[in-house]
């Protein structure tokens, strides 16, 4: 399902003006990451997807819906939203139940409900966990329940916002196992994140927002190599990516295999 | 003498079986900077309350072995007084902020009154500690208009001002952008060269590596690893057991497999990284203008 | 979360932001005391006008004090007017009759008794707001002997409720996310309140723990006598003041007893 957002203002009532004009396509299946600092502007911009935010200007289409014209609730089908902080949504007594709840909003058959559920929680490592309240799980853990209740939503598009604050290395390799199922299921997959290595290793589009606007949107390495208009909003490039750069390698590299097949010329 | 002092420390929370500590032996030397490493679970929040006194005075359960810090026990402390030795600050910065405070400077003079410190000297110490952690500009901005990083360095400085010996800091940077990350690194960084003794937890390999002097991996409840960042961050330990490393390291131990790698040892940082690559890097893959 | 200003204190330099804050409170409660004690109906109205709307000019906080009396005082006493003078079920003279409900003349007398009461009361808590910083407040009360716990439950609660405002409205935003509609019919929003306010609690019950350990970090529990940042004056005028007012009241408790 394709995101069309046409030049798009929003000022918040306190007349702080939060988008200045944001132009964009996404396609079906592609998986983009935005980076940029705090207050750029990227949590106003993915909450315009599922109509939480209303444009004060311009227009946001999810595939042929304008966001204007149907409910949160409505749009719930088409966008899935995982919010920072699993603790200001869980509420079940189960983590089954917690799954449940965003395709049973949907109105899905039971059996369809219980297929979800199953492969969400399958995908996030946590059936073995399926019966345990939320709150006996580790905040880590909290986190991966809120991104499976989602994923149970079974939607075309996915925002996730920093999914890796918090997480170890080993939840993190697991969120990337995530993400490269998704992709094969041609799923479309926003992600916030300050996790600049995690970025430059999972997605291959890249935006990078500066007060309200788009600064740079392309492929990872072409964005990822602009380190003086990065450093702009405050982002340093990936840790490899600088690597190669101060050890002068023409093209910029963002990854261990790019990296390493640079040397082995 | 060390100035912190565990023996044989082993905690197990209320209603559980399975210790979040198991026989921790540390000994720490005045001015040293501690950091500490695990994957979640491994202990590192529980072995910072231990550290501050929580351990046993706040949180109840089983505390077995000794914990010392200044030549006090801790069992034989109570906390209100444990806290002038060992300060603690944590991940959320939002939930360190007192609540009961209306600007940044009386949010800092909070623990003062609290121990009776006399106004004057109050009002002193107030003002020193924000020019070291550089937040003088902040003062009279209410604590919850602040951006994360400015909370969390309100927050930083809130336990400076009580003048601890030692600083404990658990996850300080986790929910920092990278800004809020660099203005929270300054400031440890800062009190650290001042001669503060530092235990750090965090995940962040790289700043480790240019602050510490000693480094800690922790899991499982046990020390898995304790000597120098060049050493602990390198291992081979870390990766199989769930740490994170940098991604220096494990390019250069890929490159060290496929013989590529000519460095000494595995490097944790930027600089280490290119030295030991320089010479490996083929000419035709160098751009005209070499960058620094 | 950019509230700056979190209290309805408004700072200025008068007389009202000058006086010691346990004379404003012991002001603030003889003018509600003496209003609910006399027993002139006409008691309240002529408090309000002759000493609670001059004391908003000296307090240099009138036009606050005003906007706050038509957005929140008058709107509140009126509806207490309505609701008492209908469904008060007292008196004989009828005056009208609104469907099934006889409207008095002496459940009007009632209405307007309680209403100009309820403004007082309400007036009274404002002005002492707005010309109290609530840190002087507790810091004064708590050198006076207040339990430092208890002032400091009484000051974090005033301060937490925009941030709790702001943690509803992100469940909210959350909750509408994984497609609840909270829009709907009477029964889902019944059982659409367990996914609103499990988050909200259970996320308090962390944040307590969290802010408790911040505090004790801090010495809370320290049992060493306390010192105050803040300097407050108790000048002889406000002890003298004090003492007059709470014979004011006495006086007028006296004369409500021997009147009856």
């Amino acid at each position: 399902m394709k995101i069309e957002i046409k030049d798009l203002h929003f000022t918040y009532p306190t007349g702080v003006e939060a988008l200045r004009g944001i132009s964009l396509m996404v396609e079906t299946g592609e998986q983009v990451a935005i980076v940029g600092q705090n207050g750029a502007g990227k949590t106003t911009l993915v909450k315009h997807l599922n109509g939480l935010l209303q444009p004060s200007r311009g227009q946001v289409l999810i595939g042929d819906w304008d966001t204007t014209k149907h409910s949160v609730a409505k749009l719930a089908s088409r966008v899935g939203y995982v919010f920072q902080n699993p603790d200001e949504q869980l509420f079940s007594r189960n983590v089954g139940a917690e799954v449940a709840f965003g395709p049973k909003n949907l109105g899905f058959e039971d059996e369809r409900i219980r297929e979800l559920v199953n492969d969400a929680l399958a995908l996030t490592q946590l059936l073995d966990k399926t019966e345990t309240n939320p709150y006996d799980l580790s905040a880590t853990w909290r986190k991966m329940v809120a991104f499976a209740s989602i994923l149970s939503m079974d939607t075309d598009i996915l925002i996730l916002d920093e999914p890796t604050t918090g997480q170890d290395a080993v939840n993190v390799a697991r969120i990337a196992h995530v993400l490269v199922e998704l992709r094969k299921r041609g799923k479309t997959v926003i992600t916030i994140t300050h996790d600049i290595d995690f970025c430059a290793e999972n997605f291959e589009r890249v935006i990078a927002m500066s007060q309200g606007k788009i600064l740079l949107d392309g492929k990872a390495n072409d964005v990822l190599g602009q380190d003086e208009i990065l450093a702009s909003t405050y982002v340093d490039p990936p840790q490899l990516t600088r690597l190669a750069k101060r050890l002068g390698l023409k093209n910029t590299v963002r990854n261990q295999e790019e990296f390493l097949n640079a040397l082995k010329k | 003498m060390a100035i912190v002092n565990l023996q044989n420390v082993t905690y197990k929370y209320p209603l559980t079986d399975v210790p979040v500590l198991q026989n921790i032996n540390l000994q720490v030397e005045e001015g040293e900077f501690v950091a500490v490493i695990g994957p979640n679970g491994a202990g590192k929040s529980t072995l910072c309350y231990t550290l501050a006194g929580f351990i046993p005075h706040f949180f109840k359960g089983e505390l077995t072995g000794t914990v010392e810090v200044a030549g006090i026990e801790s069992h034989n402390s109570v906390l209100s007084e444990w806290v002038l030795n060992v300060g603690l600050a944590f991940q959320n910065p939002f939930n360190q902020i007192s609540g009961a405070k209306y600007t940044v400077f009386e949010e800092l003079a909070f623990g003062l009154e609290n121990i009776g410190i006399p106004r004057e000297e109050m009002m002193r110490r107030v003002e020193d500690a924000m020019k070291l952690t550089g937040i003088s500009d902040l003062a009279e901005r209410s604590p919850y208009s602040l951006s994360g990083g400015q909370q969390q360095r309100v927050a930083l400085t809130s336990i400076l001002v009580m003048q601890p010996r030692v600083l404990v800091l658990d996850e300080p940077t986790s929910q920092m952008d990278p800004i809020g990350t660099r203005e929270v690194f300054g400031v440890i960084h800062n009190m650290a060269e001042r001669g503060m003794t530092v235990i750090l937890v965090e995940h962040k390999v790289e700043w480790i590596a240019q602050f510490a002097d000693r480094v800690i991996a922790l899991k499982d409840g046990e020390i898995l690893l304790d000597g120098p960042p060049s050493e602990v961050l390198t291992s081979s330990l870390l990766p199989s057991n769930g740490f994170g490393i940098s991604r220096y390291t494990s390019v250069a131990r890929k490159a060290k497999e496929m013989g590529i790698w000519n460095g000494e040892r595995l490097p944790v940082t930027l600089d280490e990284a290119v030295n030991g690559f320089r010479s490996a890097v083929p000419k035709e893959e160098i751009s005209g203008a070499r960058t620094k | 979360m950019t509230h700056e200003r979190l209290s309805y204190y408004l700072k200025r330099d008068s007389f009202l932001h000058q006086l010691n804050p346990l004379t404003k409170i012991i002001l603030a409660l003889s003018i509600i005391l003496i209003s609910f004690i006399s027993p002139a109906y006409w008691t309240s109205l002529a408090l309000w006008l002759l000493v609670i709307v001059p004391l908003s000019f000296l307090g240099k906080v009138w036009r606050e004090f005003f906007i706050s009396a038509t957005r929140l005082i008058l709107p509140a006493a009126g509806f207490i007017f309505i609701m008492q003078a209908l469904f008060q079920p007292v008196g004989e003279n009828v005056i009208f009759r609104f469907w099934f409900l006889d409207v008095t003349q002496e459940s009007l007398f009632f209405a307007f008794r309680i209403s100009t009461r309820i403004a007082v009361m309400i007036s009274a808590f404002t002005l002492l707001l707005m010309t109290t910083h609530p840190s002087e407040l507790m810091s004064d009360l708590s050198r006076r002997g207040l339990p430092g716990q208890f002032a400091y439950v009484v000051i974090s609660s005033l301060q937490i409720i925009p941030q709790m405002q702001a943690k509803a409205q992100t469940i909210i935003s959350a909750q509408r996310s994984r497609g609840m509609d909270t829009q709907s019919s009477f029964l889902r929003r019944v059982s659409g309140i367990l996914p609103l306010v499990a988050p909200l609690v259970f996320g308090s019950l962390v944040e307590v723990e969290e802010r408790a350990i911040a505090i004790e970090a801090r010495g809370f529990t320290s049992t060493r006598p306390k010192t105050f940042l803040r300097e407050i004056q108790d000048t002889s005028f406000d002890r003298a003041l004090r003492r007059a007012l709470v014979a004011c009241v006495i006086l007028i408790l006296i004369l409500r007893i021997w009147l009856s």
